[in-house]
């Protein structure tokens, strides 16, 4: 079997996607759903959904609900833009403000 | 409206559990799941009711109007059958000073509770700040208020309830 010398001229890519484009970067990116803060919801009762709906334990959820209360918001999943929206619908079932969007916009 | 020091709502087990709330307020607090009940059927885009379907999309507003489209009657649809639920379960047989709860009965009834204190909250513009002792009785408000803090002691007795024993 000759063997074939790869030259340059082989090696180029054919119809491949510059990879700078936007499109190429955004399906890269994931999907991030934040709760905000409101005065409204129980402390007690964001930490219980938070455990229900993500199986986090009572310290994790703790702390996201913290997060929430002291600074405004917090992450509490990540994933795709579907994973993401089922997320925030099953929040906003139970009445907390529940937003999503690209990680790092 | 009744607060005790025992607890309106106790963990039986895993899947069931114990309501133990009085006739009066049952009745009370059916006929508030009827008003939210009409809200929600009638005046779902009203401003006292926009704290129950949020954006999604706060920073896209095509992504959102798609959302929105696709949710939004699902939502609704999971809030009334959840009101629904819980119309049910408070008119159920109490007769034994209690009845027992299903842990998605439960479910239910934690959720409407929360979305009645969202819309009674909404319309008090209730803020971080405890008020508690500020709302004098002659305070045009001051039966929401007593009503808002009475949802808030349910709602808490209700979580509890589900974290006993964890």
């Amino acid at each position: 079997m000759p063997k074939h010398q790869l030259t340059k001229s082989d090696a180029q890519p054919i119809g491949v996607l510059d990879p700078s484009t936007d499109d190429a970067v955004d399906v890269d990116r994931p999907w991030i759903v934040l709760v905000w803060n409101d005065p409204i919801n129980l402390m007690s009762y964001v930490t219980l959904v938070l455990q229900k709906l993500f199986g986090y334990s009572l310290e994790k959820a703790t702390e996201l609900m913290l997060d929430v209360h002291h600074k405004g918001r917090a992450v509490v999943s990540s994933g795709t833009r579907e994973r993401s929206e089922f997320d925030v619908y099953r929040l906003h079932e139970h009445g907390l403000w529940a937003t999503m969007q690209r990680e790092d916009s | 409206m009744t607060r005790r020091n025992s607890g309106p709502v106790s963990r039986i087990d895993e899947q069931t559990y114990s309501l133990n709330i009085d006739a009066h307020d049952r009745v009370t607090l059916n006929s508030l799941l009827d008003q939210l009940r009409d809200v929600l059927m009638n005046d779902s885009n009203s401003d006292v009711a926009r704290r129950l379907f949020p954006a999604a999309y706060h920073q896209d507003e095509q992504h959102e109007q798609e959302y929105q489209r696709l949710m939004r009657d699902e939502l609704l649809s999971s809030r009334l059958a959840s009101l629904s639920l819980t119309s049910s379960m408070l008119e159920r047989d109490h007769s034994a000073g209690q009845a027992n709860l299903t842990s998605d009965e439960l479910d239910a009834f934690m959720r409407s509770i929360n979305s009645l204190r969202l819309i009674l909250g909404t319309l008090l513009d209730v803020d971080e700040d405890e008020f508690e002792d500020e709302i004098e009785e002659n305070d045009p408000e001051y039966g929401q208020y007593q009503l808002y803090l009475y949802l808030g002691w349910l709602l808490d007795w209700i979580v509890r309830a589900q974290t006993e024993g964890n």
